[in-house]
């Protein structure tokens, strides 16, 4: 009967909100942001003991708690206006390996997350995704294959063709319908190697030693439509891809972070954050990488890097730093980093702010470079 | 001086214990059948409320064009070509023969602000094993858990399963359990294939190739379905709350008449007029007090007993489920107190002004009063001319309504015309007197009969009014409810042509059907189907606009059906009606001819599979106890080109098979449980005992609203007691024998009753016409035919005679008793 189906469908909707609605527990203990600090001794542990391992390390690893394929670009239209533009999927265990439910239709160790995001000046436009999934089912409505790359949720998708597995890849990602349609079909290519953040790619985020497996593509050139505004246009530029799985990113004690991913108009790389937190001392835990441009660390290591906010707006009802100062004692390098448009909040499940940068010379306030900017736990 | 004044006046109680019970049984009559009615209602409101807070998030369907069930393989197609939907599956569980309604939701797709974030403990809980139930707290009286034990128990379901770990949301409505659609497939041993696929209202402007989009906003909520029957119990329980007020009305005007001489002497020793009235308000008020307190404890226990009744109706009439035990807001409490408070004050408002205006100096004389009451006969005739009036406007004005509408109108139109009847009945019956009065000159006793009940009129007419009322609404409320009857009796009749019925899943039923026609004993086989079709407005330019999904019937147009299928209208009579029905035409049930205006030889545009066309409809068939609309096709049209599916399998026998040995080679054959097939006695059985229950509620409240008017004709009669005594008196001073002035009350009484149930009769009759013709169309849908049943005008006529003899007969004893010495001091003082 049509009407004890609409009813069904009603109370699963009742009981939703309910879900969404229950209050975080209010336990003493703090769990870092968005629970990434919670003990899961149960699961798969980050450490240095083993390298990477292509392609294989490009697919998910199941045992691990929490996962990303990060991707961010910093783009120009056909008149040369920037636009920034982010697509993530993350990934998180529901389970430990050993509490896995049987495999069914319906039964799911791992839920996916993702998110799409463009800005260009005033506008900022964000969608989420969400699927399930069992980790002994391959064809899900999300999920990531290592070779030939294949990341999904839904119509969303990154892929890369065989012949040039990690290297080549296209992104399609649209959300919403008619004028309120927005999204974007671009095609990647990296211009050089793939970074290890540490030793054989492991990076540790506090002095206790949590930390996760972390690799990037940062040298990927784009091309491609966004349509945003209710019009298409052309554009090119460039991109970071990156990877990043661990079981306890954080520690309890760290709340959020502030993340840098910046290409410099000479060549080279630079990523660099603040745990706010964790750090020696009580402090917060600082790391910086520097590449060169062909790909060689010219710095890397915790300590090597300061970062301090200059100034500060409000941006959904939170004091956001949208300007920094980013120093590099060790190779005299002072940027001031500056957020095109305060507004680049994500109103996500678990929000956050992320959106494009410019990046200047603090003495003479010249343009040096682009990048993008993640704040957390605001 | 308050205080003290108000010790005088309720020392009067004491002397009268009796006129304390009485004021407060009136007060505690009318409080408690109003709030008990209010109980049902509130708590019938929380329920709806809570399927209503997941109907505010509508959610669209999407089904196959080819009829097939939705699978997991449908959802994924869709999500990976981009359509926000979501998967749901939905059973039922039979659990100690409660039927709860499992749904299984995918948390992370569903159409809302689904959240991810904050704690995901929450989430993980609900989305991984052992998983986890939720439900309302009242869905525990299954298993008979305390609310504490509730959280993490898993009761067991069958030999084998449990359900998830128990957790309480009491915003969710009751016997429906909530879990991941994970946990529910394995409960509900569905592997692979989905109830529903549901996305966001709106979120798709075009069902994607090969899918059927139905737009939520269409189906009506449970609320907007049930309001004409809460109307129902509302009207009925003003109709005792006023009752029950005539009572405290008699009780206080009776308190207030002896208490004259107390308040003039109180007026004469120096207390203010606003004193006065200040302390007799208090006095109210703690009558108020007493009366809601005990009326309210009473109605919860009486909504109480009342409630299963209500919700058994309510989900067989509508299916809308609703709480078996009661849920009463804060306001319910405020509102009944308020109620019965300001009935109080009505009550009261007499008294009030009487000792507000108290003449130190008058006394009681009743030709003054009966020059006085001329005057207020006066007032109600034209207060009687000016409300019919108001009726026979609303009757105009519901005249032009369409059919379906105007359901408070109508109830307002009966208080009209139930208002106009007892204003105009005390002047009608003075009228009435008068002449008896003339015609009885030579016959001294019975002149002094007819005289003496017009000095008893004034105090006499409300209780008159009251049972007036009550007689009235009880016959028009009977022979509504018989009527019914008797049309569902007959259309049971006529519905249910085979004798054996088979109710099985369509799976089940299919392969049956094939065996069924391939055995020598079974004559006729008489599949019915349902499904559903998209309805399509057109409008002038024969543009399609809004959709709305209409349910289908299928039945097998055989002569077996055919001969006695009930038609109310047909384009060109009954044979060329099952003619055309097979060649392509539709019947439409009441219910949608009167909700849509539509009738025989006008089309209908239905959205098939095979493509949009229109149809034609060659009759309408009377549908009762079907709250929604209806297009009947023949069964195999429906499997066919509708993508129905098989319902149930109506069975002709040879005469001399064995029923038994088929009923076990059914069960043998197709795994179904013997129960499955049905006798056609049993079915009637089962919807006449749902019938009965229907109409227990609307039953019990009419005869306590009769209760009632005859309480409150017995406490006018006692508070007139002790004065006629003395009038008595004199008579018996004349020489008139102690038999006949025992006997001459219930002669005086019952002819004044005996006259008010004869011009109840026709008032019943209007009301019976009223109910059958626009609200129950506009309630339910359906029209009956107006029944009228001479027996129950008699039994009315008797019950007026009873309940004024019974009322007349404890003063009459009380004559009888008391001794002439008595009678003489009476008269003497």
């Amino acid at each position: 009967m049509n009407h004890s189906r609409l009813s069904a469908a009603l109370v699963a909707m009742a009981c939703l909100m309910l879900i969404g609605c229950q209050e975080p527990s209010s336990d003493a203990v703090p769990q870092g942001f968005a629970g990434l600090g919670e003990d899961a001794a149960a699961f798969a542990q980050a450490d240095a003991s083993t390298p990477l391992r292509f392609p294989e390390d490009h697919g998910p690893h199941p045992d691990y708690r929490i996962e990303w394929w990060y991707l961010t670009a910093n783009l120009e239209d056909d008149q040369g206006e920037p636009l920034g533009l982010q697509w993530t999927l993350f990934r998180q265990a529901l389970t430990p390996p050993d509490e896995r439910p049987a495999p069914s239709p319906w039964a799911a160790d791992q839920v996916w997350m993702a998110h799409l995001g463009i800005s260009q000046g005033e506008t900022h436009a964000a969608a989420e995704r969400f699927a399930r999934s069992h980790s002994e089912h391959a064809n899900g409505q999300a999920g990531v294959k290592a070779a030939p790359f294949q990341a999904w949720i839904d119509d969303w998708s990154l892929e890369s063709p065989s012949e040039a597995n990690f290297e080549d890849f296209t992104l399609q990602a649209y959300s919403g319908e008619g004028a309120d349609r927005f999204g974007y079909t671009l095609t990647l290519s990296a211009q050089g190697p793939l970074v290890w953040h540490g030793e054989n790619g492991f990076n540790a985020k506090t002095v206790e030693g949590q930390g996760s497996r972390y690799y990037s593509q940062p040298f990927l050139s784009i091309t491609g439509r966004v349509t945003l505004n209710g019009e298409t246009r052309e554009v090119s530029g460039k991109g970071w891809l990156d990877r990043e799985w661990s079981s306890q990113l954080l520690s309890q004690q760290q709340t959020g972070w502030d993340w840098f991913s910046l290409h410099l108009e000479d060549g080279r790389k630079l990523m660099a954050y603040r745990l706010r937190g964790g750090g020696p001392a009580g402090g917060d835990y600082l790391f910086a990488h520097l590449l060169a441009a062909d790909g060689q660390t010219e710095l890397i290591g915790p300590g090597s890097v300061t970062l301090t906010p200059l100034a500060t707006h409000s941006v959904a009802g939170r004091d956001i730093p949208t300007r920094w100062s980013l120093t590099l004692p060790d190779v005299n390098l002072q940027l001031t980093v500056e957020a095109r448009h305060p507004n680049r909040w994500m109103p996500t499940s678990v929000p956050y702010w992320e959106g494009d940068v410019v990046v200047r010379q603090a003495a003479t306030q010249e343009n040096i470079g682009v990048g993008y900017l993640e704040m957390t736990g605001y | 001086m308050i205080l003290r004044v108000l010790a005088t006046l309720l020392a009067h109680y004491r002397r009268h214990p009796g006129q304390l019970a009485m004021l407060l049984l009136g007060l505690w009559v009318a409080s408690a059948l109003w709030s008990s009615v209010q109980a049902v209602n509130a708590t019938a409101k929380d329920s709806y409320a809570r399927a209503n807070a997941l109907f505010s998030a509508n959610v669209d369907e999407l089904t196959r064009r080819d009829g097939q069930p939705l699978t997991r393989e449908d959802y994924l197609t869709l999500r990976r070509a981009g359509l926000p939907i979501s998967p749901m599956l939905e059973g039922t569980l039979q659990i100690d023969g409660e039927r709860l309604t499992i749904v299984g939701i995918d948390p992370l797709t569903l159409p809302s602000d689904n959240t991810l974030g904050g704690s995901g403990d929450a989430l993980t809980a609900f989305l991984t094993p052992p998983w986890q139930t939720q439900l309302a707290p009242e869905t525990l009286d299954v298993w008979g858990l305390s609310r504490q034990q509730a959280p993490g128990a898993t009761p067991a379901v069958n030999k084998n399963q449990r359900l998830p770990p128990l957790a309480l949301r009491p915003a969710l409505p009751p016997d429906t359990l909530v879990m991941d659609i994970a946990a529910a497939a394995a409960l509900l041993d569905r592997d692979n294939t989905l109830s529903q696929l549901v996305t966001a209202p709106g979120a798709l402007s075009q069902p994607p190739d090969g899918y059927r989009l139905s737009r939520a906003a269409t189906l009506a909520s449970p609320e907007q379905l049930t309001e004409s029957f809460h109307l129902n119990l509302t009207a009925l329980a003003l109709l005792s709350l006023v009752v029950g007020l005539f009572i405290v009305q008699a009780a206080l005007g009776l308190a207030m008449e002896q208490r004259l001489t107390t308040l003039r002497t109180l007026r004469a020793l120096g207390v203010p007029a606003v004193t006065l009235v200040t302390a007799i308000l208090l006095e109210l008020l703690v009558f108020g007090v007493l009366g809601s307190a005990l009326g309210l404890a009473s109605g919860i226990w009486l909504a109480g007993q009342l409630l299963p009744d209500v919700a058994t109706t309510l989900s067989s009439l509508y299916q809308a489920d609703v709480n078996q035990s009661l849920v009463l807001p804060w306001h319910y409490w405020v509102g009944s107190l308020a109620i019965t408070f300001g009935g109080l004050l009505l009550a009261g408002s007499g008294v009030l002004w009487r000792a507000a205006r108290l003449n130190v100096l008058a006394l009681g004389q009743s030709q003054a009063w009966r020059l006085a009451y001329q005057r207020q006969l006066k007032r109600m005739t034209l207060g009687a001319a000016a409300v019919a009036v108001l009726a026979m406007g609303l009757a105009l004005w519901l005249g032009r309504l369409p059919p379906g509408q105007g359901v408070l109108a109508s109830f307002g139109f009966v208080a009209a015309l139930l208002l106009a009847s007892a204003l105009c009945l005390p002047p009608l019956i003075n009228g009435v007197l008068h002449l008896l009065q003339r015609w009885l000159r030579r016959h001294p006793l019975a002149h002094w009969a007819v005289a003496d009940i017009q000095l008893q009129l004034p105090r006499l007419s409300l209780a008159m009014m009251a049972l007036l009322i009550a007689l009235a609404t009880n016959l028009g409320v009977s022979s509504m409810v018989g009527g019914f009857r008797l049309t569902f009796l007959d259309w049971l009749d006529q519905r249910l042509a085979a004798p054996l019925y088979i109710n099985a899943s369509p799976s089940t039923l299919a392969p049956m059907l094939d065996w069924l026609d391939a055995r020598p004993d079974v004559a006729e086989t008489l599949p019915t189907a349902r499904g559903s079709v998209d309805l399509l407005a057109m409008d002038d330019a024969q543009q399609q606009g809004a959709r709305e999904r209409i349910a289908l019937f299928g039945i097998t147009p055989n002569p077996t059906i055919t001969n006695g299928w009930p038609l109310l209208e047909t384009a060109a009579g009954r044979p060329a009606a099952w003619a055309s029905l097979s060649a392509n035409s539709v019947f439409i049930n009441e219910q949608m001819a009167v909700a849509k205006q539509l009738a025989p030889g006008d089309e209908v545009t239905l959205d098939t599979p095979q493509g949009t066309r229109p149809f034609e409809i060659t009759a309408v068939y009377p549908d009762y106890g079907n709250p929604r609309q209806q297009i009947l096709v023949p069964t195999k049209v429906l499997i066919q080109r509708f993508g129905g599916e098989i319902a149930s399998i109506g069975l002709v026998v040879d005469e001399n098979a064995d029923r038994q040995a088929l009923r076990q080679a059914l069960a043998d054959r197709f795994d179904v449980a013997p129960e499955a097939m049905v006798d056609q006695q049993e079915i009637k059985q089962l919807a006449t005992q749902i019938f009965e229950r229907t109409f227990t509620i609307t039953r019990a409240l009419n005869g306590l609203t009769l209760g009632v008017a005859a309480l409150a004709l017995l406490a006018t009669l006692l508070a007139q007691a002790r004065e006629r005594q003395r009038q008595l008196a004199s008579l018996w001073a004349l020489g008139v024998p102690r038999k006949t002035l025992t006997l001459l009350p219930l002669f005086q009484l019952g002819g004044l009753a005996l006259f008010t149930g004869v011009v109840a009769i026709p008032l019943g009759i209007a009301i019976t016409w009223t109910l059958v013709a626009i609200i129950n169309v506009a309630a339910f849908g359906w029209r009956l035919p107006l029944y009228l049943f001479p027996w129950d005008m008699l039994i009315t006529l008797a019950t007026a005679l009873g309940v004024a003899l019974a009322a007349a007969a404890l003063p009459s004893l009380q004559l009888w008793r008391t001794s002439p010495q008595a009678m003489l001091n009476q008269g003497a003082t």
